[in-house]
């Protein structure tokens, strides 16, 4: 009986013994998975199989001229782990035997600091067990690299605490250029400009990286678990660097000459409406000026006189007119309740519509809208919106704002709307789009749509091109064109013009129309003397290259308001600029110099004058000379070459020679010389054919 | 008696095979879980077969094989060639010291023609049959000191090869087969010595030994007062409560320190030390770490088979041999652990039920060894995944990946099931 019981115990104890060792397991199990599963849970999600953003690169915004407009640049923060493993090991013998000579360097390298308040800082940061101790920021690749090679840095990650984090920095090369359109790429603010219309292109795509974390808290990448990103493409846009450093300065000094509120002004290609400067300039309450908001195209104004232009149009286009159509104009004209000045007292009198455009007279276009458009208001808008100024323009870039044309279906129209609206107020137009008016009038007729960018690229490519595109083919019929085209000019050529003092200038010719309209303050309504000045034109007349607006809004009680005393010099200067530019750039192409007796060619070596001439791609005609000097006459716009005797044993004619040449002859045939003056030989003391006699001197004069 | 043997499956005891079958399946399972990846189909695994999948697959095939072979194999045969097995064996295990190969730090494989064996694992085998045969023989008399020192010596032989090629953890599970002994008449008090040793060297590793020794002292002197009255008429218990103290002093004194600072690697010093929770670093524990992440982020009901995310990235070290719990753990969560334990337990207390209704005590002992080895790995193999035991290295039967280890099982197995079948018919 005793060895059964006792064999039944021992297998009853191993029963035993498992069920507990699984019980033991189980209970183990269950706290890991049940008690303390939220903690491993955190650990799977914050620790191991974690997705890092690959960032794109950002693309770059180019100038037409191929620069830099905008790009992205790495920066590196600089922080400190003081609780890395290896910097705390053998109670921070790396950290101690390295302080002193990585403060040294930090000091020599960002020179902000002494060595000493580095090591203090340092010591600092070790006392504190900082896991994320900012050491520096902003630091360049350049000064990364240095960093990097630090005592004590260039250790590791473990060994150091070093954590240098690549922050993407946008920086626009050229400053305030542009600087508004280009836009902002920003990241606690809402992104403008081109950066942001064409975000979708500049930023590219991020990858993707599963990330494993392996001992000692590194992550490491793994392999097969990857999506590379896709670097962001590049914007080249329309802008010429050099058109808008012009434009930019020009409107900034008239800017600050006037102290005025502030001023936009764009420059666009006639033929492609490609928008080659845009400047927009805000004065600030410490009376400097930057871009600080898109004027040109998101402010909409009464525009004042220049939207004449449209109403001519709108008369012409219906008949209604000629340009040389009698107008009576008078200093005041009543409508209704209101009265409608014009600018300057003046008797009334007589003019044609065309004068009645050059001096800018409101009594004589509100008049005529008034006469041909009463009974039919509706058909005057339909004119105006078949220009295209009740649409936004469809400039490609986030912000425009949608002109305002009123019409007698709205509650604001009045009796007095339409003879308002023809000089241009009771509407609302961005410069943007009134230069589109104009730029039309310059192009013939066909109106182009205003844009900014003209290729998108990748890696230098052109992936996508974008080309003119055309809003409208025809504003008007030709001959309404060539009448309008007449008066615009006459603006700037007649005496009588408004811009005329401004503008007028016997190089070439500019057509314009300018404008000053009273702005509303707020609830000082117009008692503010507020006035917004505004210029729109192109140029050369003849055949126009480029037309550009040109709005200010003056202050208060501002001295000069008027568009042509504020507005028209803006165009001058830049108009005057790009002329030059353009015409340099067509000179040497263009024809041959004209000489006359400026050309200066002295007497030399016939091989030398030939040699000279033909390389100078002078028309010369050589013929065979058969004397070694030569002297050179031009008649005819040509070129001859006239040998010079220089008979041995006489003295030689050297008058017209050049020094050199002159010694030369002078010396070989004996003669000892004395020279003065510089320049070529104008006089010699001994006369040419005179025997050469022992020991004889000359003196020549040279001027 | 040759009638009974021409019908295979004749007193096959079919709740072992059941239980045999439903962790192959798991394990192969949780293989092609740990592989897979979202992009690739049953099909993929198992026609790659550089993959663990297809690889374990055939192992099951030849498995399956060798159960049959094993099955149509007389009983007799086991018994009459246990001790050529173990001769066998320890030629084996001698031959990897000379020409074996380092794989993960042991120097315990053999290469035969691309294809790698470890002979630690087959000497299970041996030795337990080997065993089996010494204690069953009819001139074995268990209660003579002499015989528990040969049977220890069986095992205690193959343990000192394996130990010498670095293969600690296999080394440990010969250890168990000291249970079997308990069960054939070891007396209890060596199995106690043998745990309050280990108490001993846990707490001297977690308190700190001056301490440790003055807790000693008075619970020494305590004894000592309680038990004056024996101890005045009986000097020799005295003798024994202070020689016992004398003993542990020195224990905790020297003797631990000594081994952890002159004869543990430092590697297993530090396993240990993560184990007890005295020391966390980063890349000790960071399998035991990964493999709690794995099990804890799976919850009661586990994300679902293939949904794991711990042990499909890798994450997990060794997730397909010694860490293939953590995949169950992760797909099925708590209800899965459970599941899989309860198969174990099934099976470990079938095992022992079959041993105990053996007329033959060779099969008896047998089956308590298998018994003792599943029991083994079980515990320490889960135990490790969960931080429970030291990380050391030793396949979950059945479950993890490897030929070796599957193979082994399964000869273990069915010639335990091949006894258990023949068990009414010879009295051995």
């Amino acid at each position: 009986m005793e060895p059964k019981k006792d064999i039944l115990w021992r297998v009853y104890l191993c029963y035993l013994c498992i069920i507990a060792v699984a019980a033991v397991i189980l209970v183990k199990i269950f706290f890991i998975q049940q008690v303390d599963g939220n903690y491993w849970r955190s650990m799977a999600d914050s620790l191991h199989d974690r997705y890092m953003t690959i960032d794109a690169e950002r693309g770059t915004i180019f100038s037409a001229d191929g620069r830099m407009l905008s790009t992205s640049i790495p920066y590196f923060d600089i922080h400190m782990d003081f609780m890395a493993d290896g910097l705390r090991e053998n109670n921070g013998e790396k950290f101690k035997k390295n302080i002193d000579s990585l403060s040294y360097c930090l000091s020599m390298l960002f020179r902000d600091k002494s060595a000493t308040r580095y090591k203090q800082l340092l010591e600092r940061g070790y006392r504190s067990k900082d896991r994320y101790f900012l050491l520096k920021r902003n630091i360049t690749f350049e000064q990364y690299d240095i960093l990097r090679n630090f005592p004590l840095f260039c250790l590791g990650r473990n060994s150091s605490g070093m954590i240098a984090d690549q922050v993407e920095k946008r920086i626009n090369p050229f400053g305030l250029l542009a600087n508004r359109t280009i836009g902002l790429w920003r990241d606690n603010a809402p992104n403008i400009g081109l950066e942001a219309t064409y975000n979708n292109y500049l930023k590219g795509t991020d990858g993707k990286r599963l990330m494993q974390r392996i001992a000692g808290g590194v992550y490491i990448p793994l392999e097969g678990y990857q999506i590379d990103p896709e670097n962001g493409k590049d914007i080249v846009t329309n802008i010429n660097v050099n058109i808008q450093d012009i434009a930019e300065n020009a409107l900034y000094n008239e800017l600050v000459s006037n102290e005025a509120t502030h001023g936009t002004c764009v420059v666009m290609e006639v033929k492609t409406g490609k928008i080659r400067a845009i400047a927009n300039l805000g004065r600030q309450p410490d009376g400097s000026y930057v871009e600080d908001y898109n004027y040109a195209i998101a402010d909409a104004a009464e525009p004042g006189s220049v939207f004449k232009l449209a109403t001519l149009l709108s008369l012409l286009n219906d008949h209604y007119v000629t340009i040389n159509s009698p107008i009576e104009i008078s200093t005041d004209y009543r409508f209704g309740n209101r009265i409608m000045h014009d600018a300057e007292n003046h008797p009334t009198e007589v003019v044609s519509v065309k004068e009645a455009l050059e001096m800018s007279s409101n009594v004589g276009f509100s008049k005529m809208a008034y006469t041909y458009y009463n009974n039919n208001p509706q058909k005057f808008v339909e004119d105006l919106k078949k220009l295209g100024l009740d649409q936004k323009t469809g400039i490609d870039i986030a912000g425009e704002v949608k002109p305002v044309i009123v019409t007698p279906q709205s509650r604001t129209w009045s009796n007095t709307a339409l003879p308002w609206m023809s000089i241009g107020y009771e509407v609302l137009q961005t410069p943007i789009r009134l230069l589109t008016l104009y730029n039309a009038v310059a192009n013939n007729g066909v109106m182009m749509k205003p844009y900014l960018v003209s290729s998108i690229e990748q890696y230098g490519k052109v992936i996508k091109q974008f080309d003119p595109v055309v809003l409208n083919p025809r504003i008007c019929s030709d001959t309404v064109l060539k009448q309008v085209q007449s008066c615009l000019e006459g603006v700037v050529e007649s005496k009588e013009g408004t811009a005329h003092k401004a503008l007028d200038n016997p190089y070439y010719k500019i057509a314009g129309k300018t404008g000053t309209a009273q702005v509303a303050n707020g609830r000082h309504g117009y008692a503010d003397h507020i006035y917004q000045a505004t210029f729109a034109g192109y140029f050369p007349a003849d055949h126009p290259m480029y037309s550009i607006i040109i709005t200010i809004l003056n202050k208060p009680h501002a001295a000069h308001i008027y568009g042509a005393s504020v507005a028209a010099p803006v165009f001058k200067a830049i108009a005057d600029k790009l002329y030059a530019l353009d015409f340099e750039k067509q000179v040497p192409q263009q024809s041959r110099p004209v000489f006359d007796s400026t050309l200066q060619i002295k007497v030399g070596s016939t091989d030398e004058l030939k040699a000279i001439l033909t390389k100078l791609d002078l028309p010369v005609s050589a013929g065979n000379v058969p004397q070694p000097y030569a002297n050179a006459t031009i008649n005819n716009q040509h070129i001859y070459l006239k040998p010079v005797e220089t008979p041995k044993g006489l003295v030689p004619d050297v008058k017209g020679m050049g020094l050199k040449d002159a010694l030369y002859l002078l010396e070989s045939a004996g003669l000892k010389v004395t020279v003065q003056g510089k320049g070529k030989v104008t006089n010699q003391s001994l006369p040419p054919g005179q025997t050469v006699g022992k020991d004889n001197s000359i003196a020549i004069q040279l001027s | 008696m040759k009638d009974h043997n021409t019908k295979l499956t004749k007193g096959l005891d079919w709740p072992l095979i059941y239980l045999y079958f439903i962790l192959v399946v798991i394990g192969l399972a949780a293989i092609y879980a740990v592989e897979h990846r979202t992009n690739e189909d049953l099909l993929y695994a198992l026609t790659h077969f550089s993959h663990h999948f297809a690889q374990q697959l055939k192992w099951a095939g030849i498995a399956a094989a060798v159960a049959v072979i094993i099955l149509l194999i007389d009983s007799k045969f086991f018994t009459a060639t246990a001790n050529l097995f173990y001769v066998f064996g320890i030629l084996l295990l001698l031959l990897v010291l000379v020409i074996g190969k380092d794989i993960k730090g042991s120097h315990s494989w053999l290469v035969i023609g691309g294809f790698q064996f470890q002979p630690a694992e087959f000497t299970k085998l041996c030795t337990l049959l080997a065993l089996s045969k010494y204690l069953s023989s009819t001139e074995t008399d268990f209660t003579k000191l002499r015989s528990r020192i040969i049977a220890s010596c069986i095992i205690l032989l193959p343990i000192g090869i394996i130990l010498m090629q670095n293969e600690t953890g296999l080394a440990l599970v010969y250890l168990s087969f000291f249970l079997v002994l308990y069960r054939e008449g070891l007396p209890g008090i060596l199995l106690i010595i043998g745990f309050s040793i280990i108490v001993l060297v846990l707490s001297a590793l977690l308190i700190e030994k001056t301490t440790l020794f003055i807790i000693f002292t008075v619970v020494a002197a305590l004894v000592i007062f309680f038990m004056r009255k024996m101890i005045i008429k009986r000097r020799s218990v005295l003798m024994y409560i202070l020689l016992i103290w004398a003993f542990c002093g020195t224990f905790i004194m020297f003797a631990v320190p000594f081994t952890f600072h002159h004869i543990l690697q430092p590697y297993q010093v530090s396993r240990i030390n993560v184990m007890l929770g005295k020391e966390v670093s980063r890349g000790a524990d960071y399998n035991v770490q990964q493999s709690k992440i794995a099990i804890g982020s799976g919850g009661w009901l586990g994300k679902g088979y293939l949904k794991g995310t711990q042990t499909r990235f890798d994450f997990v070290p060794e997730q397909s041999t010694d860490f293939i719990f953590c995949t169950i753990g992760e797909d099925f969560g708590f209800v899965g652990s459970i599941v899989l334990l309860l198969v174990y337990t099934l099976l470990i207390l079938r095992i022992i039920m079959v041993a105990e209704r053996q007329r033959s005590s060779f099969s008896r002992i047998y089956a308590y060894g298998v018994a003792c080895i599943l029991f083994f790995h079980v515990a320490i193999n889960i135990g490790m995944t969960v931080g429970l035991a030291p990380v050391i290295g030793i396949p979950l039967p059945l479950i993890s990946y490897g030929g070796s280890s599957l193979l082994t099982f399964t000869m273990l197995f069915f010639i335990m099931v091949r006894l258990d079948a023949d068990r009414q018919m010879v009295l051995r």
